[in-house]
């Protein structure tokens, strides 16, 4: 059985990672589409941009998150205006999240859009159907279970980030403590191996249910 | 008045594309050529899913060139009938019905036309290949095109499906009254179907015109003759019963048969006998209008045929 405090991490955990997901998804879905086009103008640079956050050091993004959207950085001092904080909030957790894992989350739509047959899009074109309306009916719905097996792999991964998270959003219990932040927290405590170890198993058994519901998803979307 | 007027230039490496296409408001037009002659560039032109470096598309006297295809009115119906397989048969032709202007024609009606009834609510990819050709041309019959292009629609099919589907082609192009481009490098198909013809052969028009005038030119020919199949044929350029008949099959009798199995047995005159490298033509007036006989010389020698001598024309039903 889960404590409190245990069940507070996993709610937190979620409501990041779920967040992360939600939010990243219209602009994983477009930087996904744009870059399986052929090619376009500015291309190499979106795909760069869009990669950034697997070169980089986690612990420099949530450093760069934190000059940009801290209380005195240039958009932070804007938003703090309109009654909006990022910095050590669980919604700048989720930020943070969904920065670290657009990398991944891109790629797997990315793969079901170059996946799709561009002679159907043709077909649709001649159908009177333009370019919205194209992406609406045709890309989107074909590309509809790539795009929920990134969600879930995207989800799984985010409930494992830490070096940007503990970065911008500080490790505070029950606001924007998750999983591999109570860890980190509780091995810091002398005799905190135990928990650590309930919490590692927690996080082992998310990790395995994200990875077997991506794969799943994947082979419903191959069979479709 | 032409309903569709096309200039299109476009180089793409050693490859040209040079082609003047007129297209009559009725009727069939057959664009045919061997492989790599450029019909399915020219069609992809048309359709303005590819540009060119010189195009001007007149449809109906409106310019379409710079239009996007939406926008063109002009539909096509692929290879590969390219259906969405995310939908159903039904959701595939409401597809095309949904973004029809005012006056597309009821799903069920289409579907009873193209005999797809049963298959309405089936997956597109359980469809055998003749059925995806009939539900491709029922959903861009749906989308009430100004003007179908056809890219080779049967060239899956083989035998008498190929055969039935063509029929297909003629009863949709007569009842719609939907003027038709189709693609083909097969001459058989190209008899059966064109009322019109625009021959490419490497990027030009080498024939174009009414079917029964282009296709008796010596551009013609000569490209039936070097066409890689190596076929050599002569067409009839009178159309019985809305069939083009190949010369080849067409013989000549100089008394009335009887007991014979061909189906069609029309009363004729010689009106005209014009040697060949490979045979005479001989020219014949029915009822029907002219039919085209190829023999060779002997049996013309053997029949005594000359101008104005009674004959009658032989046609196997099967031929027409």
């Amino acid at each position: 059985m889960l404590s409190g405090e245990e069940l507070q991490i996993l709610t937190t955990s979620f409501w990041v990672a779920a967040n992360a997901v939600l939010w990243s998804l219209p602009f994983a879905i477009a930087a996904a589409f744009a870059l399986s086009r052929p090619r376009f103008p500015g291309k190499l640079a979106l795909d760069a941009i869009t990669h950034l956050p697997i070169i980089l050091p986690p612990v420099l993004v949530g450093f760069v998150l934190l000059m940009l959207l801290g209380r005195r950085g240039p958009v932070g001092a804007l938003l703090a205006g309109a009654g909006i904080q990022f910095a050590f909030t669980a919604k700048g957790a989720a930020l943070a999240t969904a920065v670290m894992i657009f990398p991944v989350f891109v790629r797997s739509i990315r793969l079901s859009f170059e996946a799709t047959d561009r002679g159907l899009f043709e077909a649709a074109s001649v159908l009177r159907a333009g370019p919205w309306d194209r992406f609406l009916s045709v890309a989107l719905p074909l590309a509809g279970p790539g795009i929920l097996a990134g969600m879930v792999m995207a989800f799984a991964t985010a409930l494992g980030e830490f070096g940007a998270v503990i970065t911008f959003a500080a490790n505070i219990p029950g606001k924007t403590q998750t999983l591999p932040l109570a860890i980190y927290a509780v091995l810091q405590q002398p005799g905190g191996e135990a928990e650590a170890g309930r919490l590692a198993m927690l996080s082992f058994l998310l990790a395995l249910l994200g990875l077997a519901a991506a794969a799943l998803l994947q082979r419903w979307a191959v069979r479709e | 008045m032409s309903l569709l007027r096309a200039d299109i230039g476009l180089q793409q490496g050693a490859f040209s594309l040079d082609a003047r296409v007129e297209a009559p408001g009725d009727g069939i037009i057959v664009l045919f050529g061997p492989s790599g002659s450029g019909k399915s560039t020219l069609l992809a032109v048309l359709a303005g899913l590819r540009a060119a470096d010189r195009q001007t598309i007149l449809l109906n006297g409106r310019d379409v060139s710079a239009l996007p295809p939406h926008q063109r009115g002009i539909g096509l119906v692929f290879q590969d009938a390219r259906l969405f397989p995310h939908l159903s048969v039904r959701r595939n032709i409401e597809y095309a019905a949904r973004r029809a202007p005012q006056g597309a024609p009821e799903i069920e009606e289409v579907a009873q036309f193209f005999d797809i009834t049963a298959l309405l609510d089936r997956r597109v990819r359980n469809l055998s290949g003749g059925e995806k050709s009939r539900v491709a041309l029922a959903r861009a019959l749906a989308s009430r095109p100004d003007f179908l292009l056809l890219d080779e629609p049967f060239a899956a099919l083989d035998g008498a499906r190929r055969r039935a589907f063509i029929q297909v082609l003629i009863h949709m192009h007569r009842a719609w009254r939907l003027p038709m481009l189709v693609v083909t490098h097969n001459i058989d198909d190209a008899a059966a179907l064109g009322s019109h013809l625009v021959a490419l052969k490497e990027g030009r028009v080498v024939a174009a015109g009414e079917f029964a005038q282009a296709s008796r030119t010596s551009e013609f020919q000569a490209l039936l003759d070097s066409h890689d199949t190596g076929a050599t044929v002569r067409l009839a350029h009178s159309q019985h019963g809305g069939h083009w008949l190949r010369a080849d099959q067409v013989l000549i009798a100089t008394e009335e048969p009887k007991a014979i199995s061909a189906r069609n047995i029309l009363p004729a005159t010689v009106q005209r006998l014009t040697p060949e490298s490979d045979g005479v033509l001989v020219e014949l007036v029915t009822e029907a209008g002219i039919i085209l006989s190829r023999l060779t010389p002997e049996a013309v020698a053997e029949l005594a045929l000359a101008p104005q001598k009674r004959a009658w024309a032989l046609v196997k039903a099967h031929a027409l």
